[in-house]
């Protein structure tokens, strides 16, 4: 599903990524780990086409997005759910509204936004807070609103980055059994995270990354 | 209600005082222009009153016979200086009378169509004519004086009249639209001004939007929905307060004006100009909004992508 080859990317003098390469096949769970600017958030920014390499080829379902024409982006962005460490739900708009954006920009019909809003929100487990805004929640539900975002459309592709880095352990373990459960359902997942906890929470693939290069 | 619709309304309501300003500086620039609208009208419907209008009228005297009249309207005929000749009898000019009496009914009453001279209207194809012709008209044996509109307003010759109706008007034309080209300009400068804050403020949002999937129309359509609601309702709170006015004004106008037609007396015909007025305003509304925003709402996504 998505391969990378030989990737490079500098930042001024600051090598991100150094050749790397590696692949994720359909219906896997990737934790991409490292430490802090060893080019995980950098490689999922890739795979979004947020930041394009300096050399190499990133390929989604075959097609090397970096290529891509910038119309064509936001169709390549519906096709993933997308989960950030700092939430990035929309404050004033409500549990239900938010989840609803993603449906409007993927363009899905509004007359089946009830039913798949209610179902993704009863499998987060908020569905008893869908009318409630996002300074009415705590951190935990905030990521279960960000996840329902990602899921409701139905994506190919699931991105994490460091979906529990604001989280206590508690809460973080609801939403890996969240995410453990959703890739049951045949998600492919990749996982930003340095979180040893989280990693040996599920036994999946790890890609080590270590000054921009894939260690393991 | 679409998402895009209640995206625009929430931030409406969210920043009711950018709304305000917005609304009132476009209620204003449609108000000024339907004002300049009418007047620009009007002072056209004066001046084609007075250039249609038959210019020159030749009294004619009571003993004046058939056979001498219609020598008299063969030669002016004849006359390639004139254009439009008609013969008024003594009947039709107590018509005209009648007509013009009309709010009085009595005056027209107490009168014969005896005491009204016959008469010979026409006009001059150019009005640096029309002294010669008068004069030569004057030494006509059957004519016993002669009229011509330049007498209203007490001006010296015709053309002075209709020369001072073409300067006022072009004046007025011109003044009009430079002083609505100023407002619209602070319309649209307003405006850009509003959807720029719009979408810092919104810069958050538009990011995630972005990186969720949505198209560059999908981030414009509430941004610009909300311009075209400040538009809309700024042509229409603009449009009104100009038709009240005017509703108002209109039988002061047509009393002092009298017979010259500066504005509509029959009300289809004065809400039909009203009504094209208001078309044309919207037009000219929408077409402020969706530039000022597209411009705005470009330059931010450019910063923001």
């Amino acid at each position: 599903m998505i391969k990378f080859s030989d990737v490079t990317k500098s930042f001024g003098s600051i090598n991100a990524l150094n050749k790397i390469s590696f692949e994720v096949k359909s219906g896997e769970f990737v934790f991409l780990t490292g430490s802090s600017g060893a080019g995980k958030t950098t490689i999922l920014k890739m795979i979004l086409r947020e930041i394009l390499p300096d050399s190499g080829e990133v390929l989604f379902d075959d097609v090397d997005i970096v290529k891509l024409a910038d119309k064509e982006v936001p169709r390549l962005r519906q096709q993933m759910g997308i989960v950030f460490q700092d939430f990035k739900v929309l404050p004033e708009r409500t549990v239900s509204e938010n989840v609803e954006v993603a449906l409007a920009v993927s363009n899905v019909p509004d007359n089946e936004w009830d039913t798949r809003v209610h179902h993704v929100l009863k499998l987060v487990g908020l569905d008893k807070r869908a009318q409630l805004f996002p300074s009415q929640l705590s951190g935990g539900e905030l990521q279960r609103v960000s996840l329902a975002r990602a899921l409701v459309i139905n994506p190919k592709l699931i991105l994490a980055d460091e979906p529990t880095g604001n989280l206590d352990w508690k809460t973080a373990e609801g939403i890996m059994d969240l995410l453990e459960k959703i890739n049951k359902e045949g998600k492919t997942i990749i996982m930003a995270t340095h979180h040893e906890g989280i990693i040996k929470h599920g036994k999946h693939r790890i890609i080590h990354l270590d000054d921009g290069q894939v260690i393991k | 209600m679409s998402i895009h619709t209640k995206t625009a309304i929430e931030a409406i309501k969210r920043s009711p005082f950018q709304a305000i300003s917005a609304i009132f500086v476009l209620s204003l620039t449609f108000f000024v222009a339907t004002m300049v609208a009418v007047l620009v009208y009007s002072s056209g419907r004066a001046l084609s009153y007075f250039e249609t209008r038959p210019q020159i009228i030749s009294f004619l005297k009571d003993d004046a016979t058939p056979e001498t009249v219609a020598g008299l309207e063969d030669k002016l005929g004849k006359d390639t200086r004139i254009k439009d000749l008609k013969y008024v009898s003594k009947e039709e000019a107590l018509e005209i009378y009648k007509k013009a009496t009309s709010d009085n009914p009595l005056l027209a009453e107490l009168v014969s169509p005896s005491i009204f001279p016959a008469s010979l209207e026409f006009s001059v194809i150019d009005l640096k004519l029309a002294e010669t012709v008068i004069s030569e008209v004057k030494n006509e044996a059957i004519v016993e004086q002669v009229g011509f509109t330049a007498n209203i307003g007490g001006e010296k010759s015709l053309s002075d009249v209709v020369s001072r109706l073409k300067t006022a008007s072009l004046y007025l034309r011109l003044g009009g639209i430079v002083f609505v080209s100023v407002l619209a300009t602070t319309s649209f400068l307003v405006l850009l001004v509003i959807i720029s804050m719009r979408m810092t403020t919104r810069k958050g949002e538009v990011e995630i939007l972005s990186l969720i999937g949505a198209t560059p129309s999908f981030v414009r359509s509430p941004i610009i929905l909300e311009a075209l609601i400040y538009s809309l309702v700024g042509v229409l709170i603009g449009w009104t307060f100009a038709i009240i006015f005017w509703l108002y004004a209109s039988p002061s106008i047509i009393s002092y004006f009298g017979q010259i037609p500066v504005i509509p007396k029959d009300a289809l015909t004065f809400f039909g100009l009203f009504f094209i007025i208001l078309a044309i305003e919207l037009v000219a509304g929408i077409t402020i909004s969706l530039i000022g925003s597209l411009i705005a709402v470009g330059r931010s996504l450019k910063k923001i992508r």
